[in-house]
């Protein structure tokens, strides 16, 4: 265990001590709302004031916090502190209790006695709040009990119908248990498409399945009575609300073209509601699923693939990374930064029209565009169609042309050999490492000098599998094979790694849930988790919103001979 | 979960958890804890939210008042009531918001790019004289260290500001959570006004 993960499981520990709140066993099937009903509209207004900031009439709320500082308009609102299921936070010191329709209408006080009495600071205990004594505590801070809030929480300025809405919206936040959750199970699913190779299905289910037994296995333990984990499960108090579920999953194998996978889903979801969606993969755009995630809100987390769909706003897919797209936002920043590129000169992108051309595209041309630099050229190579030396010639050809990206596989490479004969060289050539495969190095010689590779990978000697060459070793390699632990050699193995991580994850996550059986709960509890190490990429890191773990990929060069090494030409991550 | 972990965890609590949870208990006394430190800047160079790179010593090095706090640009609850004590101090201090330089630095350094730091300046509606700077991860680390602010992990942070007189190259050390009067007041001592 490194000190980052101990420090992770104490401060998670102490969260938990901190929140220890009575729990009734809140009722399952949530009062639903067909949308556009007046109901529905109620929670939509209370909802843009709890997580926007904004009134019905538009405006933003008013509020002071710190006593005398007034909030710049919707600055941050409710959902910055109390988190989206309303289930709070601790952080730097400051504890942020929850204000979920389930905890603020019943009293606050302690159900377990033990060392949190001995040895932390507790929220004072408060009897159930009532619509009144819930709207004094908003706008001024008086509690319940006489007392006064930190001056932390802001105070708002809030009109009577407003704040009737943003109550009846507290009041439903968070307060029957998601879907997927019953007294005895907490239900999941794992999401995998037709064309997936048994070989790889088995990479992502062995590491989630294993995990899951051993889970059960450990509730086991401790419920019969007398056994030694049992005591252990007894110092842990958290644990004890984990052993009463047993873990289950499902596998929603979906067929047929990527259009029917939403029907599928759906039907799935009907027959055998789930609470989220662990890992999962495809090779295919994970759009389709993702959009059914978004529709029913329903957590997916990590699922495998490298085409997800970036976004800066959706909720509800947490992503190993951004994959292909990533890339691209690499060359982009990389050729922005590094300076060499003469003014006025354009940049031409040769794009195979495939989901993996498109999306390295997209993020080169995305990010390029967001650095304040004109629109790139692009040349589509259709279905059948490879890059020829006319092509390379033609593209090298147009005005001003100094930067050349080939996103394309494997077929590419032997044609790029022409650019250093035919016309005019380009300055530089982009490809991508990750869609070459190991064609990557079989570039040829003489193109190398000015030819960058996007790698998205940990540069360590332990990925071996896309880097048959050796890699020079540098500092940070030798930290990261002191975080890796398991040898990369091929896909299902990246696959197994990554899913490896998924299940430090979701032990983080179960535990952190505290008997919060909410969704959202389930990722609001993920933002806040320590970065975790990946054999993969390194590390991966979380917060508030992130939803796309690794944020880094390396510009790389190969060396010349038969047995190139990688160099790096940039840091894990370019700004 | 494996025993050891167990026993390193219960182990990790007693030992290790008492301190970090004083500022808690500090902030509920509306007390702060202040003292007057001399830092070494280290020679790193950051990126601001327009994506250029700035040498931190010579940001530094400035004769304006100068402050500095840590922050990222998807925190909870922290950088928020941080943020909203630069926002008024420069609402305060209008068309002068320039007389004094306000530096957030990116304890988030890989999620916190230009483009995220912009909007996030944005959202506080910031002006001019506001600048959040990230970097490599290994630079930002030399900074926090030399703050003697360094956290392995952006999850356990705390609340800081640091005020930079220009009349002796000294700081203020603030650790907690600050009133608008109170920041007010420990601004007006460098001479802000
Ligand atoms: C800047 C962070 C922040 C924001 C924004 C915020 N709160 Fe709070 N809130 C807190 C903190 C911290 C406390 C606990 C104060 C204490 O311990 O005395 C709290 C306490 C509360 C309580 C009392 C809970 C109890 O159990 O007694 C309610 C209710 C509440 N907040 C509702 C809201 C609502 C509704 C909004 C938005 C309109 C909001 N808060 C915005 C930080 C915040």
């Amino acid at each position: 265990m490194t000190s980052r993960g101990m420090w992770r499981h104490g401060r998670s520990f102490v969260i938990s001590l901190l929140v220890l709140i009575a729990a009734v066993g809140p009722q399952v099937c949530p009062a639903q709302n067909s949308a556009g009903s007046p109901a529905a509209e109620k929670i939509r207004l209370g909802e843009q004031m709890y997580r926007e900031g904004i009134l019905p009439s538009g405006e933003p709320l008013r509020a002071y916090v710190k006593g005398d500082i007034p909030v710049p308009g919707t600055a941050f609102s409710c959902v910055s502190c109390h988190l989206r299921s309303g289930l709070g936070s601790v952080e730097g010191g400051v504890f942020t209790p929850p204000t979920n329709g389930d905890k603020l209408f019943q009293p606050f006080q302690l159900l377990f006695k033990g060392l949190e009495q001995k040895y932390f600071p507790l929220p004072p205990r408060r009897p159930a709040y009532t619509d009144a004594t819930l709207a004094e505590v908003i706008r001024s801070g008086a509690t319940p009990t006489g007392g006064t809030l930190n001056d932390v929480m802001p105070r708002y300025l809030l009109e009577d119908e407003d704040m009737a809405l943003l109550l009846s919206y507290l009041k439903g936040l968070s307060s029957h248990y998601s879907p997927g959750v019953s007294a005895t199970t907490l239900h999941f699913a794992t999401v995998i498409t037709d064309e997936v190779s048994p070989e790889e299905r088995t990479a992502m289910l062995a590491p989630l399945e294993q995990y899951i037994a051993i889970k059960n296995n450990q509730a086991r333990a401790y419920r019969a009575p007398g056994n030694k984990s049992r005591q252990m499960a007894e110092n842990m108090l958290v644990s004890k609300e984990l052993a009463t579920r047993t873990l289950t999953l499902s596998r929603w194998i979906l067929k047929g073209s990527p259009e029917t996978w939403r029907k599928q889903l759906e039907e799935y979801n009907r027959k055998d509601p789930v609470f989220a969606l662990l890992g999962g993969v495809s090779s295919g755009e994970w759009k389709p699923i993702h959009d059914f995630s978004e529709a029913n809100r329903i957590p997916c987390l990590f699922p495998i693939t490298n085409l997800p769909v970036i976004s800066e706003t959706d909720w509800y897919t947490l992503y190993p990374s951004k994959g292909y797209y990533q890339e691209g936002e690499a060359a982009a920043r990389y050729l922005h930064t590094d300076g060499v590129l003469p003014q006025g000169a354009a940049v031409v992108q040769i794009v195979r029209d495939s989901p993996e051309g498109r999306a390295l595209a997209a993020g080169f041309r995305q990010t390029w565009l967001d650095s304040g630099n004109g629109a790139p050229l692009t040349v589509l190579l259709k279905a059948g169609q490879t890059v020829t030396k006319e092509i390379l010639r033609k593209a090298t050809g147009k005005k001003n042309v100094a930067v050349v990206m080939v996103w394309d596989g494997p077929e590419c490479v032997p044609a790029l050999q022409s650019l250093v004969t035919a016309g005019k060289r380009p300055l530089s050539l982009f490809v991508s490492a990750r869609y070459l495969g190991e064609k990557l190095w079989t570039l040829p010689e003489q193109i190398r000098p000015f030819t960058y590779i996007s790698y998205p990978y940990t540069f360590a000697l332990s990925v071996t599998y896309s880097a048959m060459g050796n890699a020079k070793l540098q500092e940070d390699q030798r930290q990261a094979l002191g975080q890796a632990d398991v040898t990369i050699k091929n896909h299902a193995q990246e696959i197994a790694s990554l899913d490896t991580t998924l299940t430090q994850i979701v032990t983080m996550a179960l535990m952190d849930l505290r008997g919060n059986y909410y969704r959202d709960n389930f990722f609001d509890v993920i933002g806040m988790i320590a970065d975790q190490p990946s054999s993969v990429f390194g590390r991966l890191s979380f917060g508030p919103g992130q939803r796309y773990a690794s944020k880094g990929c390396y510009i790389v060069q190969l060396t010349k001979g038969p047995r190139p090494e990688l160099v790096k030409k940039s840091g894990w991550v370019i700004h | 979960m494996p025993k050891n972990t167990l026993i390193s965890l219960f182990a990790f609590f007693l030992l290790g958890l008492m301190p970090a949870l004083e500022p808690a208990g500090a902030a509920d006394a509306k007390k702060y804890q202040r003292t007057i430190e001399a830092y070494a800047i280290p020679d790193v160079v950051l990126v601001n939210q327009n994506g250029t790179k700035v040498r931190l010593r010579e940001v530094l090095k400035s004769d304006k008042p100068i402050i500095v706090d840590f922050i990222f640009g998807t925190c909870t609850t922290i950088c928020p009531i941080l943020s909203v004590g630069y926002a008024n101090l420069q609402q305060k201090l209008g068309a002068n918001s320039r007389s004094v330089h306000l530096v957030s630095i990116s304890i988030d350094p890989e999620n916190d790019t230009p483009k995220v730091m912009r909007d996030y300046l944005k959202r506080y509606r910031a002006k001019p004289g506001w600048d959040f700077l990230t970097g490599s991860r290994s630079d930002i680390d030399k900074v926090m260290y030399a703050f003697n602010a360094y956290i392995p992990n952006k999850m356990s942070h705390y609340p800081l500001t640091l005020i930079r007189s220009p009349r002796d190259g000294k700081w203020i050390r603030i650790f907690g959570l600050l009133s608008s009067s109170e920041f007010m007041n420990e601004c007006q001592k460098v001479g802000i006004r």
